[in-house]
């Protein structure tokens, strides 16, 4: 054999043994979770899991860009060969469809007990945690400001709101919200005079953000890390949780889900993520973590700027009905949308 | 015997590899719950938003097209065939975006122009990706100048000047290699979707991520990108039909390696240097300078460095072995192309040019659906995955270049080692190869640089814990600090730019052409 030949199927062997070390290491004191939690600040807490348990944590990141649904595409096509323990979702939805496809299993947590029962699955299917609220960002030299999602088809804000792109995240969310409480007729009606009035679209509730922070629109309805996040940088705005009124619905919270993989290869470590990520500890560094998400565990010690979820009015959906009608409304968003 | 045997192996490889995965997936978009069926295809031939986001889609690989090719020819030209000083300088700047992510290019310039307007959009996206692809039309030119028969620009010389030799013998002459490049970024412009969707600037290949990504509908996604796929086609078609037999001719021109005729620049030496220092730092070095500015800071440094973690390591470490196993795989495909080896040779070029067009998204899923099974975890829930996206998506490269590569070499070298008896395995690793070693060396370190680079393919179909760089920066950049994204970005272009450096250094200035 040549010996420059010889050097290529040394080459191939060396190859061929690394991706083999990476079969041979593949099953051992490990637990493999996807995440759809931003990775700045999910990437800290798996570590902290990982330094307490000694259990090795695998994890697959969603991206922003990939509207953070890459993952769930993941678990859809690993349905009959699940690879993932343990599914870290940013809001409830996707843990619904998720239940509903039979991708998930029920568990029930010790971790769970204190959390309150509209922001967990009856059927212990997924399990809420630390909750961002959607907000609205105003822009502190704005005029007039609004003090209910309804405000969006007020004429006093005719051309000086902003909303994300309603065809992803948690905006999606909240129309579905939305749509469940009033009803397809009033929903649509409402989105129709959201056009009329003028309500511009972003790609991103970040990007709403950064243009009401820059003064080109006076308010939008993002999440509230990303009101805080401004605020941190400076910015000159601030935060109101719409519909508090007496005859109002409340403000729309979206917790994160943690839910347990059918199949799941490592069952056992799966449940012990799942519980350390239920716990008040997670729940407290989440909150003083940048995302500054606010606990659903009662007494948890949070930062001055976060209000206790005790102290909010909130509104009451049921999250399976919330994802049904997400479904439904998909092709009249993205008439909507475009 | 064994060539017949050696290249159906590679071809068999190639098929499993790329072309079973996705037309097992196009299959189940025509036959839905056992019932033959084409209702996804009429729904997207009736829809007219697709229709206008394809429009976007070809008049920005259009525009791209254009820029890269204007700018690219001529700065091919001067940096290989005059005397210019600094030609490896100004080479080693404009190679710089082509090393690197589209999107860290749009990163590093969105640090210095900050929020201007017109950046945001079509502008952006055209200046952004025909900085990225124009060396890919300038390193054609440079490599098809060398194939240039000097003596027929020696005769051309007798009745004109420079200016009239390159119009009318050399430019011509190497049309083949220009047409490439321009099928090559209008192909990579089309399937590109990281800088639009950072500028925002809608174009098809997002329609199709959107699918995917807020759907969960696979089917529907999967026939979403057939308008894409049609105008790749058509592409396919044009440079099969036309440029195929272009490049065959040109062939003919087998190259004189001792005699390469130089433009003397004289008078204008001095105005083409000015000007390609003002474009280079304008294009190059100012927004560079502006990412780096924004990352010099020892603490973000650090941090960067501990976001990075063994990322980087795992991004180098896979990208040498895609680009290892993409060479060999590329060169025995691109021998059977070239030699005409087996029926079917032009099936198979046209093959792994359309899986250069397909969207990485749909590759993605496609390799998925076909290796996520029990039996083979081996593959699916390993690095081996990403590998085999690497596979499917840049084997056209390899191949070309051994193209390239063989059609420097003179038939007669191998007929006489054939005639000698010396057997096809023998021929190919002690006379193609040694021959072609230089070649080699410059295929496997553009598919080096393709796979450090891809987020596309990989980002579909990383294991978990087997995240790249690139990925790693993509994922990060939703809500980590400016600062520490400028940081990330530092250390990939460094990762980049270094094993590109070493090879520009260790390989002499002959062997770079």
């Amino acid at each position: 054999m040549p010996k420059k030949y010889l050097k290529i199927v040394v080459f191939l062997i060396i190859a061929g043994g690394f991706l083999s070390a990476g079969i041979i290491h593949a099953r051992t004191n490990e637990v493999v979770v996807y995440v759809s939690e931003d990775q700045v600040f999910s990437e800290p807490i798996l570590k902290d899991f990982e330094k307490e348990t000694g259990i090795k944590v695998k994890a697959l990141y969603d991206t922003e860009e990939a509207k953070s649904t890459g993952v769930m595409n993941r678990l859809l096509a690993e349905k009959n060969n699940p690879q993932a323990d343990v599914y870290w979702a940013n809001e409830p939805i996707r843990a619904e469809y998720l239940k509903q496809e039979g991708i998930s299993q029920a568990y029930i947590s010790a971790s769970a007990k204190a959390i309150p029962d509209g922001l967990k699955d009856p059927d212990n299917y997924w399990t809420g945690f630390s909750a961002r609220a959607r907000v609205f960002i105003v822009n502190q030299r704005a005029p007039e400001k609004p003090h209910s999602v309804a405000d969006y088809t007020d004429p006093r804000f005719k051309g000086k709101a902003m909303i994300a792109n309603p065809l992803f995240g948690t905006t999606t969310t909240q129309m579905a919200a939305l749509f469940t409480l009033w009803g397809d007729e009033k929903g649509k009606t409402f989105m129709e005079n959201m056009k009329k009035n003028g309500v511009k679209l972003s790609t991103s509730n970040g990007e709403s953000a950064d243009f009401v922070a820059s003064g080109n629109f006076d308010f939008s309805l993002v999440d509230s890390d990303d009101v805080f996040n401004r605020i941190k940088q400076g910015k000159d705005v601030e935060i109101i949780y719409p519909d508090q009124g007496e005859n109002e619905p409340g403000c729309f919270m979206v917790p994160n889900a943690v839910l347990f993989i059918k199949g799941s290869p490592n069952s056992e470590n799966g449940k012990k993520l799942i519980d350390y990520l239920l716990s008040r500890e997670t729940e407290r560094k989440l909150a003083f973590a940048d995302c500054a998400q606010i606990p659903l565990n009662p007494g948890v010690e949070t930062p001055p700027e976060i209000k206790a979820i005790r102290t909010l009015k909130v509104m009451k959906v049921d999250y399976a009905e919330v994802a049904k009608k997400m479904r439904e409304i998909q092709s009249f968003l993205k008439e909507w949308a475009r | 015997m064994a060539k017949r045997l050696t290249l159906l192996f590679f071809v068999v490889l190639f098929l499993i590899i790329g072309l079973v995965p996705i037309a097992a997936m196009f299959l189940k978009t025509i036959y839905v719950d056992g019932h033959f069926t084409l209702r996804l295809y009429r729904a997207l031939f009736d829809s007219s938003r697709e229709w206008g986001l394809v429009g976007n889609s070809v008049m920005l690989a259009f525009f791209v097209t254009a820029a890269a090719l204007s700018a690219g020819i001529p700065l091919g030209v001067v940096l290989s065939k005059t005397d210019l000083p600094f030609k490896s300088i100004f080479t080693f700047l404009f190679t710089i975006p082509l090393l690197l992510p589209p999107y860290i290019t749009a990163i590093a310039w969105s640090y210095w122009v900050k929020k201007e307007i017109w950046f945001f959009g079509l502008p952006g996206c055209v200046l952004i990706l025909s900085i990225s692809f124009l060396p890919i039309v300038m390193f054609l030119t440079m490599a098809y100048l060398k194939s240039v028969n000097p003596g027929i620009e020696e005769a051309g010389k007798l009745l004109s000047g420079w200016f009239g030799v390159l119009k009318n013998i050399t430019i011509p002459a190497i049309m083949p290699g220009i047409l490439l490049s321009a099928v090559l970024v209008f192909l990579l412009t089309l399937g590109e979707f990281s800088v639009p969707n950072f500028l925002r600037y809608k174009v098809f290949s997002n329609e199709s991520f959107t699918q995917f990504s807020a759907f969960y509908d696979f089917n529907a996604a999967t026939v979403s990108t057939m308008p894409l796929l049609l105008i790749a086609f058509v592409i396919l078609l044009f440079e099969a039909i036309f440029l195929h037999r272009k490049t065959q001719e040109s062939y003919g021109m087998t190259p004189d390696s001792d005699r390469f005729l130089v433009i003397e620049l004289k008078s204008s030496k001095k105005w083409i240097v000015i000007l390609l220092s003002l474009a280079s730092f304008i294009l190059i070095v100012l927004p560079f300078a502006a990412l780096v500015r924004e990352a010099l800071n020892l603490g973000i440094l650090r941090e960067a460095l501990e976001k990075a973690g063994d990322s980087l390591l795992r991004s180098i470490s896979y990208a040498g072995i895609g680009a290892s196993i993409l060479t060999v795989i590329g060169f025995f495909l691109g021998y059977l192309i070239y030699k005409k080896a087996l029926p079917g040779w032009r099936g198979v070029d046209m093959l792994t040019l359309f899986f250069l067009a397909l969207p990485s998204a749909v590759t993605g899923i496609g390799l998925i659906g076909f290796w996520n099974r029990p039996a083979t975890n081996f593959i699916y829930g390993t690095p081996a995955i990403i590998i085999l996206g690497y596979v499917a998506c840049y084997t056209v490269l390899t191949s070309r270049m051994t193209i390239s590569g063989l059609s420097q070499i003179s038939s007669s070298i191998e007929e006489a080692a054939e005639i000698s008896g010396i057997k096809w395995w023998r021929r190919v690793f002690g006379v193609l190869v040694p021959l072609m070693k230089r070649g080699l060396l410059a295929s496997w370190l553009i598919a080096y640089i393709f796979c450090l680079r891809d987020v596309g393919v990989t980002m579909a179909v990383y294991p978990p814990a087997h995240d790249t760089l690139p990925i790693r920066i993509f994922t990060l950049m939703a809500n980590a600090s400016g600062s520490l994204i400028a940081g990330l970005c530092l250390i990939m272009i460094l990762s980049t730019l270094l094993p590109f450096s070493l090879f520009m250094l260790s390989v002499p200035k002959k062997g770079m052409a």
